[in-house]
Formats: C-alpha cells, sequence, structure tokens
C-alpha cells in the first residue's frame, strides 16, 4: 500500500526533469552583448562611471554590462565555487592568480590579440610595456599573460612615530627595538602571516615558487645564494620577536594595535595610513622595511609586493567584449581616475609619472618599497605552515641557541608548504 | 465483503511476490502491460488511468533518451573530453567544443538513477494493480471510476496527499545532496581536479585510506585526524555536559523560594539567547584576544606576571584564546555561557512539572533537599531530557558557530604537522572540513571527513536511544 504515494512523486520529478531538459535549449533571443563586471564595493561609482565611458566608445553595439559587488580578497572563492555561473570580468588581489589559472578560471588573453588590434587598435606588447614591469611579471603565470594590472599598491612597509625614532634609526631593527625600550614603547609587526614573515627570507635571498602542478617549491631549510643559512634567518627572527620591545601581531588586528597607541612603529600596508597618520601625529612618517642583522651583517627586509588585476573568465559567454571592457577598466586614463577617486596606487607607467601620484605619502612609500620586494609566487599548501611557524617564533618556542631543533623545524616547514595537493 | 477478502487475498504476499503472481499469473493485457504501461486499465475501460500511465511511460523515456543517455553513460569514468575552444572575431565569442564536465555527469546521473528508481517501482506498481483489476472483474466487484479513485484521495487515502510533496522535497532536496555528497568521496574532487577546467574520476577508497594515515603523501592528515577528532569528542561531551548540569542549577536557583524577583533574573539570561550568536562571539572574541581588554587589565592588576612567575604563561599576554589548552578551557567556558539560558528555560519547563505527590511523600519520609535532588529530581530529568541530551551531543559534535566564531583568526596552531594539514588542535570535524572546502576546495576530503562524522553521529545516537528506551523506565514515574 506505501507505494501508492510513489506514481505522484514520480510524475513530478520526471515532469521536472524535462522543464530542466527543455530549459537548456530556449536560449534569448535578443543580440545586446550581456557582460557581467565584478569589483569592490568601494569601487562601484567608479566602475560605473568607467563602464559608461567603455560603453560611450563603442556606440554601434548594444551593450547589457551588469555590475557586482565581489571583494577583490574573496574574489577567488567566489568565482571557483562555480565557474562558469561566475562574473566575465572581475577584480583580484594578484595572489590568488595561481589558484585560477589552476582552475582554468582565467583566459589566456593573447587568444585575443586580433580583438585588440580591430578595436582599440593596441598590441598586447604595448599594453604591457605600458605597466610596471614587475606588475606585468605578476601577471604572468607560466609565460602566459592572463590577467590586466589594475593597481600597484599592496604590500607593506614601515610606519613609525618620528618624533620616537629618528629617520636614521628607522633603517633597522636593531635601532628601532632599541629606541622604543627606551621610551617604553613597542614595535610591531604580523608574525604569523607567510605574506609578512617571508619578508626576512625573501631578504636573505631565500625564495617560494610555483610548480606547474600548482604545489609550491621553497628552500628555506637550505642555503640561500647569499650564503644565509635558514636557521640563520630564524635566528636573527627569534632575536627581534624576543626583544622586550617587540609586539607580535595578530594578522587583521594591526589597525587595532595602532589605535591603542602603545606602538611607535609598526608594519603595515597603506590600508593602515589613516589610522597611522591620526595615533602618530606630527611624527607620523613612513619607509621602507628596515634592515635586520645576520650574524652582524645587515640585510634588508624584501617584502612581498601585491597588486590588483582585472581578469576575465575563461568562459564568458561574449569574451572577445569582456576582454576589451577589462583592458579599458586598466588602462592610463582609468588608472589616473582611480587614483583621483580612490587614492590607489597605478601600475601603469604613464600614470604613475604624474604629479599627483608623485606627491602622495604613502604611495611614496610603497614605491620605495618596490625596490626591495619579490612578487610571492605560492600555492595554497604554503599559508598554514608558515603561518603556524611564525607563530612558533613569535611566541619564541625555538631556542636560538638550538640550531639542530631549528633545522627540524625548518624541515618540517618545507615538507608541509611543497607537500603535493593531495 | 468480497472486495475485503479480495484485498486480503492481494496484499498477504508483500509487494514483490504480489508482482511476480502478476507477471505470471495475469492475463495477456496485464503482461502486455510490462511494455505498455496502459495497456491493463485500458482493458478494464480505466481510459484516464490508461492514458495517464501512457504518458508517464513516455515522459521516462523521453526523459532518458533526451537527457539521462548524455550522461549516464559516461558515469563509469565521469567524462574525457577536456574543453578546447577558438575565438571567433566576428562574433567575438569563444566556440566551445562538447567539453564534459564531470560534476554534471556525476550530479545528472545520480538524478537520472533516482528516476529510474522510482519508474521503476511505479513500473511494478502499476503490475500488481492492473493484476487486481484483473481479479476484481473476475470476481465481479465494480472497479471503482478515476472519479471515485480521485476523490478516494481526500477521503481514506488522504495520508497520500498530505504526504506526497514532503516526499517529493525530501528526496530532491535531502536524498539527492546527500547521495552526490557520499559519491564525492570516492572520487579525486579538488583543487586540481575541478570542473569545468578540469575533470575528476573515481579513485575508490583512497581518500578514506588517506584519512586515517594510509597514504603516502598525507601522512600529517591521519595524525590531524585522529587530534581533531578527539578534540570534538571531548568538546561535545563536556560542552553538553556542563550546559545542562548549568541549566538544572540554575533553574533550580530561580525556583527557589527564598530567590528574590526570579522574573528578573530570567529575562537577563534569556537577553543572552535575543542576542545573535555571531554578535556575542565575536564580541567576546575581541574582549579575550592577544591584545584585548582582558589581557590589558590581567596585566595592570599584575595577573600576568603572577603567571609568568609561576610558568603557567610563557608570552607577554595571556594566550585566552590562541594556546591549546588555554584555548580549549576558554571555549567550553564560554559556551557555558551561550548554552546555559536555553538548558535553563528546558529544565524549568521540566521542573514545573514534577510530581508534587512524590516530592510531598519524600518530605513526609524524612529525605532532605540534596536527597530530594539525587533520588527524585535528577533522576525524573535525566528520563525527561535523555532525548534532548542525545540531540544536544550530536549538535556539539556539530557545533559550527561556537568554534569558528571564536577560534577563527585568532588561533594559531604551533603544531607543524597540524598545520600540514591545514588543521588547528581547537577545530571541530566540521570546521576543519569548512576550511578544506572553501579555503582550499578539497571536496574530496571534506566528503570523506563528512561521512564519517555521519557514521560517528548515528552510531552514537543509535545507541544512546536504544539504551535510554530500552526497558519500561515509563513506567516508574507514572
Amino acid at each position: 500500500m506505501k507505494f501508492k504515494k510513489i506514481p505522484a512523486a514520480a510524475l513530478a520529478v520526471v515532469t521536472a526533469a524535462g522543464l530542466a531538459a527543455c530549459g537548456g535549449s530556449s536560449s534569448g533571443a535578443d543580440d545586446a552583448v550581456g557582460i557581467r563586471v565584478w569589483g569592490a564595493e568601494d569601487d562601484q561609482a567608479l566602475l560605473s562611471e568607467l563602464i559608461a565611458g567603455f560603453e560611450a566608445q563603442y556606440p554601434d553595439v548594444d551593450f547589457d554590462i551588469q555590475l557586482g559587488v565581489e571583494s577583490e580578497s574573496t574574489a577567488k572563492d567566489t568565482i571557483l565555487t562555480d565557474v562558469e555561473a561566475a562574473a566575465d570580468v572581475f577584480a583580484f588581489a594578484s595572489d590568488q592568480i595561481y589558484d585560477l589559472v589552476n582552475a582554468g578560471a582565467l583566459a589566456d588573453l593573447q587568444n585575443y590579440e586580433e580583438a585588440f588590434e580591430r578595436y582599440p587598435g593596441k598590441t598586447l606588447d604595448e599594453i604591457e610595456a605600458a605597466n610596471s614591469e614587475s606588475s606585468v611579471a605578476a601577471a604572468t603565470v607560466n609565460d602566459t599573460f592572463y590577467a590586466f594590472p589594475m593597481a600597484g599598491d599592496n604590500s607593506y612597509f614601515l610606519y613609525y612615530d618620528s618624533s620616537v625614532i629618528s629617520e636614521e634609526d628607522a633603517g633597522s631593527w636593531d635601532t628601532i627595538l632599541e629606541a622604543a625600550q627606551t621610551a617604553g614603547k613597542k614595535a610591531g609587526m604580523v608574525f604569523s602571516s607567510g605574506w609578512y614573515n617571508a619578508a626576512f627570507f625573501y631578504g636573505a635571498g631565500f625564495m617560494t615558487d610555483l610548480n606547474p602542478d600548482g604545489t609550491t617549491a621553497m628552500d628555506w631549510n637550505g642555503t640561500s645564494p647569499e650564503g644565509y643559512t635558514g636557521v640563520q634567518v630564524v635566528q636573527s627572527m627569534l632575536d627581534i620577536a624576543g626583544h622586550p620591545a617587540f609586539m607580535s601581531i595578530a594578522d587583521g588586528d594591526t589597525a587595532n594595535q595602532i589605535a591603542s597607541g602603545n606602538l611607535c612603529a609598526i608594519v603595515s600596508g597603506s590600508w593602515d595610513a589613516q589610522a597611522a597618520q591620526t595615533a602618530f601625529g606630527d611624527g607620523y612618517a613612513a619607509a621602507r622595511l628596515p634592515d635586520f642583522t645576520i650574524d652582524g651583517t645587515s640585510v634588508p627586509m624584501k617584502s612581498a609586493f601585491g597588486y590588483k588585476f582585472i581578469g576575465v573568465n575563461e568562459y564568458s559567454e561574449n569574451i572577445g567584449w569582456a576582454v576589451l571592457l577589462a583592458e579599458y577598466l586598466t588602462n592610463e586614463e582609468s588608472q589616473i581616475r582611480r587614483f583621483e577617486a580612490r587614492q590607489i596606487g597605478p601600475t601603469n607607467l604613464r600614470a604613475v609619472a604624474t604629479d599627483e601620484v608623485q606627491a602622495n605619502y604613502a604611495i611614496a612609500a610603497v614605491i620605495a618599497q618596490s625596490e626591495y620586494s619579490v612578487i610571492q609566487k605560492a600555492g595554497g599548501k604554503y599559508w598554514d605552515p608558515v603561518q603556524s611557524f611564525g607563530e612558533i617564533i613569535a611566541q619564541g618556542a625555538l631556542d636560538r641557541n638550538d640550531p639542530a631543533a631549528i633545522q627540524t623545524s625548518l624541515d618540517a616547514l618545507v615538507e608541509g608548504v611543497t607537500a603535493a595537493i593531495e | 465483503m468480497k472486495q475485503d477478502n479480495l484485498s486480503a487475498e492481494m496484499t498477504s504476499g508483500g509487494f514483490f511476490s504480489d508482482f511476480c503472481r502478476a507477471v505470471t499469473k495475469g492475463d495477456l493485457f496485464v503482461k502486455l502491460s510490462m511494455l505498455w504501461m496502459g495497456a491493463g486499465y485500458a482493458r478494464r475501460k480505466q481510459y484516464i488511468k490508461a492514458a495517464l500511465m501512457t504518458l508517464f511511460e513516455i515522459a521516462v523515456i523521453v526523459f532518458t533518451v533526451q537527457f539521462a543517455m548524455e550522461y549516464v553513460p559516461k558515469f563509469g569514468g565521469l567524462g574525457s573530453v577536456m574543453p578546447e575552444k577558438t575565438f571567433n572575431i566576428e562574433t567575438m565569442k569563444n566556440e566551445f567544443n562538447d567539453y564534459d564536465n564531470s560534476f554534471q555527469i556525476l550530479l545528472f546521473s545520480l538524478f537520472s538513477f533516482v528516476v529510474w528508481i522510482t519508474a521503476a517501482a511505479v513500473w511494478m506498481y502499476n503490475m500488481v494493480s492492473v493484476y487486481r483489476l484483473q481479479l476484481m472483474e473476475e470476481a465481479g466487484v465494480r472497479i471503482r471510476t478515476f472519479k471515485e479513485d480521485l476523490i478516494s484521495f481526500k477521503e481514506e487515502k488522504f495520508h497520500i496527499t498530505l504526504l506526497a510533496l514532503p516526499v517529493l522535497g525530501v528526496v530532491i532536496f535531502t536524498v539527492v545532496p546527500i547521495l552526490l555528497l557520499i559519491l564525492v568521496a570516492f572520487t579525486n574532487y579538488d583543487q586540481n581536479h575541478m570542473p569545468p577546467g578540469g575533470l575528476f574520476t573515481w579513485v575508490g577508497f583512497q581518500n578514506f585510506i588517506s584519512l586515517f594515515g594510509g597514504g603516502g603523501l598525507t601522512v600529517s592528515f591521519g595524525y590531524a585526524f585522529v587530534r581533531v577528532l578527539g578534540w570534538t569528542l571531548v568538546w561535545a561531551f563536556f560542552a553538553t555536559i556542563t550546559t545542562y548540569i548549568g541549566g538544572i542549577v540554575l533553574s533550580l536557583l530561580l525556583n527557589s523560594k527564598k530567590t528574590r524577583a526570579p522574573r528578573l533574573w530570567r529575562t537577563l539570561f534569556i537577553a543572552t539567547i535575543a542576542v545573535p550568536q555571531f554578535v556575542s562571539l565575536l564580541l567576546v572574541r575581541n574582549f579575550f584576544a592577544n591584545g584585548g581588554i582582558v589581557n590589558t587589565i590581567c596585566a595592570n592588576i599584575g595577573l600576568t606576571d603572577f603567571l609568568r612567575n609561576i610558568g603557567l604563561v610563557s608570552t607577554s599576554y595571556i594566550p585566552f584564546l590562541s594556546a591549546p589548552g588555554w584555548a580549549h578551557v576558554m571555549i567550553i567556558l564560554i559556551n557555558i555561557w551561550i548554552g546555559v539560558p536555553y538548558q535553563m528555560l528546558i529544565a524549568t519547563g521540566v521542573l514545573m512539572n514534577l510530581p508534587t505527590e512524590q516530592l510531598e511523600s519524600a518530605r513526609v519520609d524524612g529525605a532532605n533537599k540534596f536527597q530530594i535532588f539525587q533520588k527524585i529530581t535528577m533522576p525524573y530529568m535525566l528520563f525527561v531530557t535523555g532525548p534532548a541530551l542525545v540531540t544536544d551531543f550530536v549538535k556539539n559534535i556539530n557545533n559550527f558557530n561556537v568554534i569558528y566564531l571564536l577560534t577563527e583568526n585568532v588561533y594559531t596552531t604551533t603544531n607543524q604537522v597540524m598545520a600540514n594539514s591545514q588543521a588547528k588542535e581547537v577545530d571541530l570535524l566540521v570546521t576543519w572540513l569548512f576550511r578544506l572546502t572553501q579555503d582550499y576546495y578539497n571536496y574530496k576530503m571534506a566528503s570523506a571527513i563528512g561521512i564519517i562524522v555521519f557514521i560517528i553521529c548515528a552510531v552514537f545516537t543509535l545507541i544512546a536511544f536504544n539504551r535510554m528506551i530500552k526497558g519500561d523506565k515509563e513506567g516508574t514515574y507514572q
């Protein structure tokens, strides 16, 4: 008897399936070129202005461009949930490019060279040459150019209170910590993050790299080309972390700590410019990252430098126009407009050279830092082990006089980072 | 009367034997119904039913040919054609080949299986039904008209009408997704095999082997799994017990005649429920952060230095939520604050229904308050709230909110082996699973862990409920 209810259910299932099967074939017959764009919330007004400019450039084409909100820092997560349903054109932070390429979500821009030549009359080489070399390098994976650089100020440098720390003292961790201790203040940095703490290793000549299969290469447990060992770098980091005037800050907590008023120096980025200016008042100053000491030698830290890109979905329906729109949103005029509207540092060389950009305080520090920086290439397995390692150092859980234990810990780190993606 | 005998005869042997009897003993039209589902009905002049069954059969065949055949044949390997495209400058569009999407193949194949199983059941039921019509005709019983059949769905068969929609909903929204997730656990669906750019395929029990430490590359996964599982169980036990006892104690206090303004106190405690958890938990997380207000106070009153001197703390702050041990205890304590009001409400309700005659006679017999609590109140509480206690335990195994909101971005593990598996000491299986899918797209491992969580919860619930319901304890309290 209980099977009686099945016919009704089955009929409904079959009807639903039939509808679903038929739904696929009934594509809309209107010929408007539909493009969906995702950008940061704060960028919406600017983006709609730029999109209007793009539409005005091609009056013959009937565009239907939809703008949506998606933070650049989480774009990857949303896109990879369902690539075919994601936006056609989207802004994202440069560290996400490897996962996006790995998942086949980003369009290879070389394929659309013809479209650039026919419409805006540019070649891809010209577009690449217009932007800073390092930003183009960051947008290139396995010799393929995957995204248009939009902004180049995503890095960290040193904010300090010049009434406590002199400009000269700000050049080295030793002098910063000494001055801070004398003043009864602290100098802070995020140690438990693979983005920040890698600056010590990059400074000493170590590297991380991304293999074609998506795994990460790392040499931190060996000896760098400069002749420093990983153990020596860790010992220097332990010296800094163990100094009474040093404060290890949790990732994402920098603004709070600046506001607390206990700090006289902090490693952070342009997003904290406002907080630092308020807290340090007249003493507010910014400089490139300080040097640190390995075995008596002074070594500059090298920051991981990040960019903001605009990429195009590989599965975009109107991919030709989507690529042209992405290019338009990142060209010289658009980058200048973006700087005017949002104080975001450009990557376009001509935009960088304008007087307004050159006069901006925080961006000047970023540009100084960019000479001591690397493009961080790392896969998904990099972050957790390096974060954990940074926390171990920050808590002083390793003994600087026990090189064997440090080496073991470094080996475990490299093993975790370089592990295959299972 | 005759009809009753007939039904008794028909339903005596169970569905499958009925079906076999229909196939073997049915007349020509009943047998023809195996091919044309409407045949038997048409023969008994049930033309509307015949048409409906024919339509159903056509729908299933169309579905099979048009939809299922596109996916099901690829189910064995989950697809092999990678996307390829050429750019057409005239249309400004890419022209794609007909590429495979492993996930779609998996999903739509599964859906097809569900439809087919349903269709097979309908087909078998149809056979039984038309054979029964044959018997009725032979016995000379009047066959109901279609209209009468329809009316019966709001009379004696009303339960079927009521259940049709929920059953359909459960199948589409619960059964299919669960089966899909179970299937994913046997594939290599992860970051490197992500549709549409890549294809994934079956790997058998490989993911479960990795989970338990058998895989070559994933030694750390097994290590992390055991520790995360251990903490999950410890957490579920303490979170359940502490809030349960806390709730009872609190409601006893509030119910005591000596308590003044019990309503005021009750309202205050319920206010904790009124504030959304993620607001209160994130605030508490900030209070107890390494540089948070509690740490500042502790440093100012000298508690931090005291703890440092006796060796409990090695950092310049108290790692309330950022060191193993400390964080474990803190999480359970904070959970008491969050969870006790709920238990208090339940306990208050139960205490109000305590059999007063038993309490009276105990008092007359000279039992003191503790004895009454131990011998009457507590056993009664346990009896009434036992099933809720089991549910709470299972809920706490999957208590995502408290753990995630209190530890995300605050707790950094210093155990490198755990970190190599993206796990932390304070992770529950669900929070670990969440991070694996959200940050690392490791769907296959997440599915495998999900199945394990399900098994643990199911086994525990079964055992606990069986124990609790076994024996006629109910009589004790009547």
